[in-house]
């Protein structure tokens, strides 16, 4: 059972690192893509509010979105994944 | 510098590519003519053995399974057949006990062969004396049965996505955190570089 202790904490901190990782990475692509809707709509002389405040308000939207929710995938897909292969390789 | 990159990346695509061949698993179509269990005293080769079943104490020596087959070519093909466990490489065995049996099971003749196919990872070296291990077996119709390797299509398939991923984070990082820095560091340096050629401009009086 130490096995399996071991592999569960370090599984754990490692998925964290990535949860993380993740995390900082999809949320710089946002601000990325508003900046360059920002951009796009002021070049058209169109732009309702000042880009700090647009980027941040775009940023508010995101971080209720459904698409920050998924980046739970990060672990869910991989335990499911063990689960599957423990179930695969001994039970069948 | 150029060198050392390439051998940076040489090196580690070797080191990754060893791995891969140890660790990925591989199909084996043979016929079972034994299984034993002997003592075997870890040595040299300690790293090329699983650990001891779940459960039991870590000992430099124990009892080890062995399946003992035969390809169709003739040539003979021992396989080891012990737990994973939680360890590396993740294929979480647990069951070596089921497999042996099912092994036992699965034992024919010449005359009239039971073709299986052993799922199994690792080498045999007779030099080191280790054996790859098995972790899977399967009857199969006959000694030429086409066999998908589904898993290393899947397993290979996510390394490539991971590190593609990793490899977007990096780009978007640089881009987006170093790069600027660099800017700003490069401005800088340029208001020093301007700020000393006047100082020294107006010491050694030129203008």
């Amino acid at each position: 059972m130490l096995g399996l202790a071991r592999l569960v904490l370090f599984g754990l901190i490692g998925l964290t690192l990535l949860f993380w990782l993740v995390r900082i990475y999809a949320r710089s692509l946002k601000r990325e893509a508003l900046e360059e809707d920002w951009e796009e709509t002021a070049t058209e002389g169109r732009a309702e509010l000042p880009r700090d405040a647009f980027v941040e308000k775009g940023l508010r939207a995101y971080e209720k979105s459904l698409l920050r929710k998924l980046i739970w995938l990060v672990y869910i897909l991989p335990i499911t994944l063990i689960a599957l292969v423990v179930y695969l390789m001994n039970y069948t | 510098m150029r060198y050392l990159k390439w051998g940076f990346w040489l090196v580690l695509v070797g080191v990754v590519g060893v791995f891969l061949s140890y660790d990925l698993p591989r199909h084996d179509i043979v016929r079972v003519v034994g299984t034993e269990v002997r003592r075997v005293d870890f040595g040299e080769n300690s790293l090329f053995w699983a650990a001891p079943d779940v459960g039991t104490a870590s000992a430099t020596s124990r009892d080890v399974r062995f399946i003992n087959t035969v390809r169709p070519s003739g040539k003979a093909l021992v396989f080891r057949n012990e737990d994973t466990g939680w360890g590396w490489p993740p294929y979480f065995k647990l069951d070596s006990s089921d497999l042996q049996a099912q092994a036992e099971s699965l034992i024919s003749t010449k005359a009239e062969p039971i073709w299986v196919s052993v799922t199994r990872y690792g080498w045999r070296s007779r030099w080191l004396t280790i054996y790859p291990n098995a972790v899977g077996m399967k009857v199969v119709p006959g000694p030429d049965a086409r066999i998908i390797p589904w898993a290393n299509i899947i397993i290979l398939t996510l390394l490539a996505l991971v590190v593609l991923t990793i490899r977007a984070m990096w780009r978007q990082f640089r881009e987006r955190s170093i790069d600027p820095l660099l800017e700003d560091a490069e401005d800088a340096w340029d208001d020093a570089g301007e700020g000393a050629r006047n100082w020294f401009d107006r010491l050694f009086g030129r203008k």
